[in-house]
């Protein structure tokens, strides 16, 4: 089967996370176990797939993703707001882009 | 009232003959302030535990003493101030976690973690609180959850857990004998937690549930101070209990909840007694001693160095010292090591007490876990393991802040991924 993503190094600091397929249960899991154990930032890379595939999972990442710029694909921004409370000290910044080059542009400057 | 009143009376109405026994007991040693991790990692004076309640200690004199009262009226004392209650807030919702490590070292068995308790009640009573961690505690009287879990918040997360880890949760079974409680923090932060305790005590045939009523373990009326609040929290879990049936609530990874729960409730509220209150981490000991569930040995035991962080209210208070010890023995005899100081000694995380709720508290939440840092380098492990999310939450911020090379879980998390099919 498939995995549903790939992790590559994008450069020093910046991880690309590719969608490439639906997601399995254990590919959630091992997402959540690389969430909490990575502290760089991520290129949420979505082409190919529709926002609707991967929004209730992004929604339910969304708490313990890290520093992340999505791009690929139009999602719904409302799965990126979180609710307003002092765990907002501890939750990373999670933005769209329309295009790749402005994601990276972004990221880097995190 | 002033502000000024509402503290004094709260502080006069704190200051029964226990208490006023205990403040003249002591001779101003000075060995608490060398137990406080916030004084050590910083060396300001005004971080000493006997420092921190001396508000309290000034009404009881004033109010109670002759001596108190004279000294005012000749100059040699002076009353509490509003700017008093502001700067005393500053230190005891900032650089106090009531990890009562004071107490433990007191020659003179002075209870200080219950006096700093007291200061908050005052401090609480004037509403002299960060207005962040006053924030959450609004949002869990409004919503039931200080971290901002609706009830639908609580409804699709678990349901994602149970679906994604494929794992049974159970909810609102009247009958079964167990009520877990989770705390937010596990819920939106550490959802493997949520799904490793459920697939433990599925493992071991245990019949429980959770409750949508009592959705929330976490107790911000406790970091508070104020007994209304604390109470109201405490009732929301013990009618979720109630209503269900159950025989026992088991508290998971929250250790200022579980104090409240399994020590204060039993003080204040009659019903609280008709259950049994434990922590996860008695459970989990009592399941693998037990032989309910079996573990693989040595499954961790190629990880590098693992150690343990003791939490203040879990192991010192609790009580749960062996346990996570003796399933530690199992899973990595040859890669646990103990960090030192350890277990009833060890030092506080930094972030209890509601201190990481408080924006303007990081650099000294930051400053004590320095010394986390050199225990945890001291025995060279690259995994600490706990059994408390609000420790864990601190332990993960600070790993990425100190840009740490450390892999931080739970316990739970642990017994989890070594269970035997």
């Amino acid at each position: 089967m498939t995995p549903s993503f790939m992790l590559l190094p994008v450069e020093k600091g910046i991880m690309r996370c590719r969608h490439t397929g639906p997601f399995s249960h254990e590919d959630v899991q091992a997402l959540a176990t690389f969430f909490s154990n990575y502290h760089g930032k991520l290129l949420i890379d979505l082409t190919g797939s529709t926002g609707e595939e991967c929004a209730q999972n992004i929604k339910q990442f969304r708490p313990i993703m890290p520093t992340a710029a999505i791009f690929g694909t139009q999602i719904d921004l409302s799965i990126l707001e979180l609710p307003e409370s002092y765990y907002l000290h501890f939750a990373h910044d999670v933005r769209y882009f329309e295009t790749e080059d402005e994601a990276l542009a972004w990221l880097r400057d995190q | 009232m002033t502000a000024t009143d509402n503290a004094i009376h709260a502080f006069v109405h704190e200051t029964g003959g226990w208490v006023a026994a205990q403040l003249e007991a002591c001779t101003r040693c000075g060995m608490c302030a060398e137990a406080c991790h916030f004084y050590q990692a910083t060396g300001n004076p005004e971080y000493a535990p006997v420092w921190k309640m001396e508000l309290l200690r000034r009404a009881y004199e004033q109010r109670f003493t002759l001596v108190g009262g004279l000294k005012v009226s000749i100059g040699l004392d002076k009353r509490v101030t509003d700017a008093d209650l502001s700067h005393w807030s500053d230190l005891n919702y900032h650089a106090c976690t009531v990890c009562n490590k004071c107490s433990m070292v007191c020659p003179m068995g002075i209870d200080l973690g219950s006096l700093l308790h007291g200061m908050r009640a005052g401090l609480a009573a004037a509403e002299v609180i960060p207005a962040d961690l006053m924030a959450a505690v609004e949002k869990q009287v409004k919503e039931g959850s200080p971290l901002g879990m609706t009830d639908s918040v609580w409804d699709e997360r678990l349901e994602w857990v149970a679906d994604e880890w494929e794992v049974e949760i159970p909810r609102d079974v009247k009958g079964a004998d167990t009520m877990v409680v989770f705390s937010s923090i596990e819920v939106m932060k550490f959802p493997t937690n949520v799904a490793a305790i459920a697939k433990v005590l599925n493992k071991a045939g245990e019949k429980w549930t959770v409750s949508s009523k009592a959705r929330e373990i976490v107790n911000f009326g406790f970091y508070q101070g104020s007994e209304e609040n604390t109470k109201l929290f405490l009732n929301r879990v013990l009618e979720g209990a109630k209503e269900l049936g159950v025989k026992r609530i088991v508290v998971t990874e929250c250790g200022h909840a579980y104090d409240a729960l399994r020590w204060h409730a039993a003080n204040w509220i009659t019903e609280a007694n008709d259950f049994e209150v434990i922590h996860i981490t008695g459970v989990l000991g009592e399941l693998v001693g037990s032989g309910r569930i079996k573990l693989k040995p040595g499954f961790f035991n190629n990880d590098g160095t693992i150690t343990f962080h003791d939490a203040c209210k879990i192991q010192r208070k609790g009580g749960h010292v062996q346990e996570p010890r003796d399933i530690l023995k199992v899973l990595a005899p040859d890669a646990f090591k103990e960090m030192t100081p350890n277990r009833e000694e060890s030092v506080c995380c930094g972030g209890g007490g509601g201190v990481i709720a408080v924006k303007a508290a990081d650099p000294v939440r930051y400053a004590a876990f320095e010394l986390k840092i050199d225990q945890v380098n001291a025995v060279g492990a690259k995994t600490v393991t706990m059994t408390c999310s609000n420790c864990r939450l601190q332990y993960t911020d600070s790993v990425e802040h100190f840009k740490l090379d450390w892999k931080v879980t739970g316990l739970a998390q642990m017994v989890a991924d070594a269970l035997m099919e």
